[in-house]
């Protein structure tokens, strides 16, 4: 059985998505997580507002394998803490498995198989899923933006950065701050070799202005459409090269998709007697089938984009 | 009546500042050419 936890727009997109691949779902508010017989879940999909730490070490503890969206950075950093439980019992804790961080990690393993050797990534998003994630939107913009730059870790204010970037129609254009964002983290992670990684998140002038006061306007419940834009650079032939990827569907579709078909694939491995190698991984990590959870989000319905045109 | 006068000159530099950062701040130049295009399956 697989066990979703949240019942916010991502939980439930993400539960629909398990049962429609024939999954027995079972699906619990962040209330009611605790309730939950481990004995009889093989995997959790933990979806709810919140971190995600301590619910994963209990079911990574009781033998399941645990799959999290969360994108807070100090939840995502206690998650990546998590290596020794998860090696222990034996099990696999996917961290961030939403849209950025999530979707982005597999683009650019997507993308980094069309170089000879890559070196810089350089992520954008726009938009948020529920109302929990506009909340976590509006926080990232007043915090500390992490970079990774030649060997060390980039320290700069959130909201700082304007870059335009551009993303799959409809959302075209829009201008994109660095931020408190966990991209770079779980990208490190998955790719210990880049030398170069930025994450940025889209914001308005009023967002900018507001970051570090509360939320002035409650958030849509509906969500948010929202996209995702990656840039790989590395070499090829020779020469330097860019490669660029990217989606754009409502938000919570992506992170909803991202994670059931992480829970799907890890679940599939262990079916067929070839499961997942325990510990604590990011999307795109070698030790991940990559490919096959892609190809199963574009299943799903969320159309992976490339950018052509770019020398 | 010296406070209003050094308040209105202040916004006014500040707002001569901004506006010659305005006119004068380069515009990012969009692609000329390319789009998206959907990828195949990666299996």
């Amino acid at each position: 059985m697989i066990v979703v936890a949240g019942t916010g727009l991502v939980g439930t997109h993400a539960a629909d998505q398990l049962r429609r691949r024939g999954h027995e779902v079972r699906s619990v508010s962040h209330n009611t997580v605790n309730e939950v017989d481990p004995t009889l879940t093989e995997v959790v999909l933990l979806a709810h507002a919140g971190d995600h730490m301590r619910t994963a070490r209990r079911f990574l503890d009781a033998g399941c394998n645990v799959v999290s969206v969360s994108d807070n950075t100090k939840d995502v950093l206690a998650l990546l803490d998590l290596h020794g439980d998860a090696l222990a019992a034996g099990r696999t804790l996917v961290v961030g498995a939403a849209c950025s961080p999530g979707l982005s990690g597999l683009l650019v393993s997507y993308l980094g198989a069309k170089f000879e050797s890559f070196d810089e990534v350089h992520i954008a998003v726009h938009g948020t899923g529920g109302p929990e994630c506009a909340r976590q939107h509006h926080d990232v913009l007043s915090g500390t933006a992490l970079g990774w730059h030649e060997d060390d870790w980039l320290r700069r204010p959130a909201g700082s950065g304007r870059e335009l970037c551009w993303f799959p129609e409809p959302i075209g254009s829009r201008d994109c701050y660095r931020g408190d964002l966990a991209d770079p983290l779980l990208v490190k992670h998955a790719f210990p070799h880049l030398a170069r990684i930025s994450a940025r998140t889209s914001a308005t002038r009023r967002d900018r202005l507001t970051a570090r006061l509360p939320m002035l306007t409650p958030p849509r419940a509906g969500g948010d459409m929202g996209a995702l834009r990656v840039e790989v650079r590395g070499l090829r032939n020779g020469e330097r090269a860019v490669e660029v990827a990217g989606a754009a569907h409502p938000m919570a579709q992506i992170a909803g998709s991202v994670a059931a078909s992480a829970a799907h694939e890890i679940r599939r491995q262990a079916h067929f007697g070839t499961p997942i190698a325990p510990g604590v991984l990011a999307l795109g990590d070698a030790l991940l089938p990559n490919n096959d959870i892609l190809d199963d989000i574009m299943q799903t319905g969320i159309r992976i984009q490339a950018f052509y045109g770019v020398q | 009546m010296k406070f209003i006068r050094r308040a209105l000159l202040a916004l006014s530099v500040a707002g001569a500042i901004a506006a010659a950062l305005r006119v004068k701040g380069k515009g990012a130049v969009p692609p000329q050419q390319g789009g998206w295009r959907d990828i195949a399956s990666p299996k």
